[in-house]
């Protein structure tokens, strides 16, 4: 009879201890995540008034002007999406070759070579942009390399190195291939060797091994790497802030500018909230390929 | 018909392929170390070699602030979200409750969300709350350090939670529950038995969080209002590179010593988690 | 029975509850908060004021870069602004920085600016005024405000009261290196001169619709509509891709001109001062659609607690050792019009027409940067300018 109630009570405490741990994380997330975000989306339907200019009554006019009105910010984001586009495809393109070669060719100390291929990216984001800077002006190195060895006349640099989509697309390419080769290196390096093995004892040559056996097999992690690269760069807007220029504008840059440049915090909630669902969904949409904990480890 | 996955020559080409990545990879960065003992702005031709651009990083004021700032934020976020994360993971794993996938999705939704849209969110909170403050009671907080923390919390949070789950789903419950029976209570086990077990997974968490914090602009950029971190002060200098000398002098610093800190990171997780491994199977626990 | 209950109570506090009330909590917070949010500050009375010697103190200055912060000329900033104040009344000022105008006006919308002083230009004047921001000031107690030309003061007038005090002013106008430039004409058109792609700076606000105005021919820039702001939107956007970057900060502008990044912008007067100064061949065009004038000023919030400390303030700035420093270092104009113009650099009274104020203030030389009432939309065109 006393250790069912012993069990009894201790279970009770049970419960109420998850209650206790739950809450402090949960209470976080709500106050701080799901409350603000609310508030993006109250705000782009006009349910917030901060300002004079705002309206302060409920319509979804900014999202209709915005969706079927012909806003130039629309144009703004399928232009951001294929500066990602370009960008995760030479990202991927950069990181295969690296992660087949680290998971399938080498024997000793494939991990440190890995972990060469990584460190940059663990380094800061903004004085990795920087070097771009100092690479990529009229009077950076290149240009003053070519200067001086005379492959340029002085005075006539090569403009579009920076503020121009090239230079947004190669400064995010550099940042983003680091990150990128640890998932197509851990599906290659789960491949399983016999099945290599078995498509060669068949007859198969290495190239149709590659194409038939090792590709397939590893697109779950191309795919999973390039959703992590895709994803958020549609939303970048640092580096297009340092090295773009007016050309190399983007969605992001948008979004900055409404909330920091101007009162129009209705319409710049409209496109928060807009790319917010664009990242959920393709998210949800790749889910399956993107095993956050798989990847994590 | 050889079972390497691949022959000699593409072998070749995938070795040089590789050094050539990392060329690419770090060439910017010897660029900037070069360049950071250059006499004059960072172009060619070089002009002699100085280390007056490190003296001055030393002696401005407004930078050595912002790289303070930015320790202190890291510091207290990381601490918060190691916290609330290992209370997050036991639930998740120890405990039974209705609507686990929904807490589940919710604890790792901030992954998903960008940080702009976050910081954004983050800046309309602190506006409106600030106004309502204003207003009932006269007082003003603003933007600044603790909203910085906060944010910095909810994206680290995530992370924190991967780390540790694995090693907690990994323990062995029977000993939590070895300690009961000799009387501990709940706490005394988690503090003296569960805690010490789990203490790679929160030196882990706790130094991703604390990376992630310390360089994180774009929340930071929304509300850290007058008190820059040390990326919306690197940020600021970066626009126009006015200081460009100073400013890759400090990069280089920075650059390098990140990296020693990975590979230092690296080791000591190796070693711990070698020593652990040991005493796991020594406990029988693996 | 108790434990009964105790079973009961502790099946009540469980997760679901808990999310639930948290959920209900943030709710309301939201309600609340759309309620609360919107009415603005008001303005506050001058009925019952305390002396200064009673006034907290602490003047806190919501302003530019380099008035007073050291942001440019540390010592000299010091000596123009905090000493002399100190000197008065014994209190130390400190000073919050805007990018600009829109971000400055924006911080004190959202009435999160908990500030004494602010210095915005005259073409916001009327929109901090109906903000209901800003008090009147009270000039009979700034000694120097009678050293102060009423060509500029009555910018700062409106409803009949003195809400602004100008105090600088200043050009905008093409500036462009003689030494890599050839005009065609002396005219706005050099800003989209494709002879010199990529060497040209836009400035980063909607002015750059109302350059275009003038170029093209509108009447009055400052009230286009819809179809005329639509015109010079598709006409910039042609010439976008002859620019080089938009600056935000007067001081960037020079930086990428002294590297000769850039050859050619839209300038204030301080770029090219800067660049007289450096001994580069600088030229501050006078355009055949004239240059714009602009005068900014200080404001004084409405509940602000430091009243007579912040007139104290007015009068350091209305000085005519405030005039010396903007007008030798930034080639800025100052109201005082007791500055002995002899003694100035003969490119500044050149560059500012110090000689004629009346001239300078007026077509064709120059138009008044005045006040958009259809703001956001301008604002809305110009983000399509940048996002095209």
């Amino acid at each position: 009879m006393a250790s069912v109630d012993a069990d009894r009570s201790w279970r009770r405490r049970e419960r109420a201890s998850t209650a206790g741990l739950l809450s402090g994380p949960v209470l976080w997330l709500v106050l701080f995540f799901l409350g603000p975000v609310l508030y993006v989306a109250a705000y782009s339907v006009g349910g917030i008034k901060i300002f004079p200019t705002d309206a302060g009554v409920v319509s979804v006019g900014d999202w209709k002007r915005f969706l079927v009105g012909g806003s130039v910010y629309l144009g703004l984001f399928w232009k951001s999406v294929r500066i990602s586009l370009t960008v995760s495809v030479i990202v991927v393109l950069l990181a295969y070759p690296v992660g087949y070669f680290l998971a399938l060719c080498v024997k000793k100390r494939k991990y440190v070579l890995l972990l060469l291929i990584i460190a940059p990216f663990l380094t800061s984001y903004l004085l990795r942009v920087l070097a771009w800077e100092v690479i990529l002006g009229d009077t950076g190195v290149i240009n003053s390399f070519l200067t001086s060895v005379h492959l340029r006349s002085a005075g006539h640099p090569i403009t579009w190195l920076l503020y121009s989509q090239f230079s947004v697309v190669v400064v995010l390419a550099y940042v983003w291939v680091p990150f990128v080769a640890l998932p197509i290196f851990v599906s290659l390096d789960n491949l399983d060797l016999s099945l290599l093995e078995a498509a060669g004892d068949l007859g198969a040559s290495r190239l149709r091994t590659f194409w038939r056996v090792t590709l397939p097999l590893s697109l779950p992690g191309v795919v999973a790497a390039f959703v992590f690269v895709f994803v958020p760069t549609i939303g970048e807007f640092v580096t297009p802030l340092l090295v773009g220029g007016p050309s190399g504008y983007m969605y992001g840059n948008a979004i900055q500018d409404l909330f920091t440049r101007g009162t129009d915090w209705q319409t710049g909630s409209v496109l928060a909230m807009f790319l917010l669902i664009v990242v959920a969904g393709l998210m949800a949409l790749f889910g399956r390929y993107v095993r956050v904990r798989s990847v994590a480890a | 018909m050889s079972d390497a996955p691949a022959s000699r020559g593409a072998l070749t080409l995938l070795r040089v392929f590789y050094g050539l990545l990392v060329v690419f990879l770090y060439a910017p960065i010897v660029i900037l170390a070069v360049f950071s003992f250059n006499d004059g702005d960072p172009s060619f031709p070089l002009q002699g070699f100085t280390t007056q651009w490190y003296g001055k990083f030393f002696s401005n004021p407004l930078l050595l602030a912002a790289l303070r700032r930015s320790l202190i934020v890291a510091i207290a976020s990381s601490c918060i979200a190691v916290a609330l994360g290992v209370m997050a993971a036991f639930a998740l794993i120890r405990r039974r409750f209705v609507g686990k996938a929904a807490t589940s999705a919710l604890f790792f939704s901030p992954l998903v969300i960008p940080y702009l849209v976050f910081g954004i969110s983050l800046l309309l909170l602190f506006t409106l709350v600030d106004k309502i403050l204003r207003q009932t009671a006269g007082v003003y907080i603003g933007l600044g350090l603790h909203a910085v923390v906060i944010g910095h919390v909810v994206v680290t949070l995530p992370y924190v939670i991967l780390v540790i789950l694995p090693l907690l789903e990994r323990l062995n419950v029977s000993l939590e529950e070895a300690a009961h029976d000799l009387g501990a209570d709940a706490w005394q086990t988690f503090r003296r038995v569960t805690l010490p077990l789990l203490a790679p997974a929160l030196f882990s968490a706790f130094l991703i969080a604390f990376t992630l914090s310390f360089d994180e602009f774009a929340i930071a950029s929304f509300v850290a209002g007058r008190e820059p971190t040390w990326p919306v002060y690197l940020f600021s200098q970066l626009r126009v590179p006015s200081q460009l000398p100073e400013l890759i002098a400090v990069s280089s610093v920075i650059l390098f010593m990140s990296l020693a800190v990975v590979v230092l990171a690296e080791m000591i997780r190796r070693l711990v988690e070698r020593r652990y491994g040991e005493e796991y199977a020594a406990r029988g626990l693996a | 029975m108790t434990r009964e209950l105790d079973r009961l109570i502790a099946r009540r506090i469980g997760r679901r509850d808990l999310l639930r009330y948290a959920g209900i909590a943030a709710g309301a917070g939201v309600l609340a908060a759309c309620k609360q949010a919107s009415t603005a500050a008001a303005p506050g009375s001058g009925a019952s004021r305390v002396p200064i010697a009673q006034e907290p103190g602490g003047l806190k200055v919501y302003d530019w870069a380099g008035y007073g912060g050291g942001e440019y000329y540390p010592k000299d900033e010091k000596a123009t602004w905090t000493t002399p104040y100190q000197d008065a009344t014994g209190d130390t000022p400190t000073f919050v920085l805007f990018e600009n105008d829109d971000d400055g006006y924006t911080k004190v919308a959202t009435g999160n600016a908990p500030y004494d002083v602010v210095h915005p230009c005259a073409y916001r004047f009327k929109d901090y005024v109906d903000l209901g921001a800003v008090q009147p000031w009270d000039p009979s107690l700034i000694k120097n405000f009678s050293q102060l030309t009423p060509l500029l003061e009555q910018f700062g007038q409106i409803n009949g009261q003195q809400y602004f005090i100008p105090e600088d002013w200043g050009y905008i106008a093409p500036m462009y290196n003689a030494d890599q430039v050839q005009p065609q004409e002396d005219s706005w058109s050099l800003l989209w001169d494709e002879r010199y792609a990529k060497r040209i700076a836009w400035i980063n606000t909607l002015e750059m619709l109302v350059i275009a105005g003038y170029y093209n021919g509108v009447a009055d820039p400052w009230t286009m509509t819809d179809d005329e702001l639509a015109a010079q939107r598709d006409f910039l956007i042609s010439k976008k891709d002859l620019v080089s970057f938009f600056w935000d900060q007067s001081y960037d502008f020079w930086l990428k001109f002294k590297r000769g990044d850039v050859w050619i912008g839209y300038a204030w007067p301080d770029a090219f001062g800067y660049a007289s100064a450096q001994g580069m061949n600088a030229v501050y065009m006078q355009p055949k659609e004239g240059r714009i004038h602009w005068a900014c000023g200080l404001g004084l919030f409405a509940d602000s607690q430091n009243y007579y400390h912040a007139h104290e303030y007015a009068n350091v700035w209305s000085d005519v050792k405030t005039a010396e420093f903007l007008e030798n270092f930034y080639y800025y104009g100052h109201a005082n019009t007791t500055v002995d113009t002899s003694k100035l650099p003969p490119g500044v009274v050149k560059a500012l027409n110090l000689d004629n104020l009346e001239a300078a203030l007026s077509p064709p030389l120059s138009h008044q940067e005045s006040w958009i009432s259809r703001r956001d939309v301008y604002a809305d065109y110009w983000g399509q300018v940048k996002a095209a």
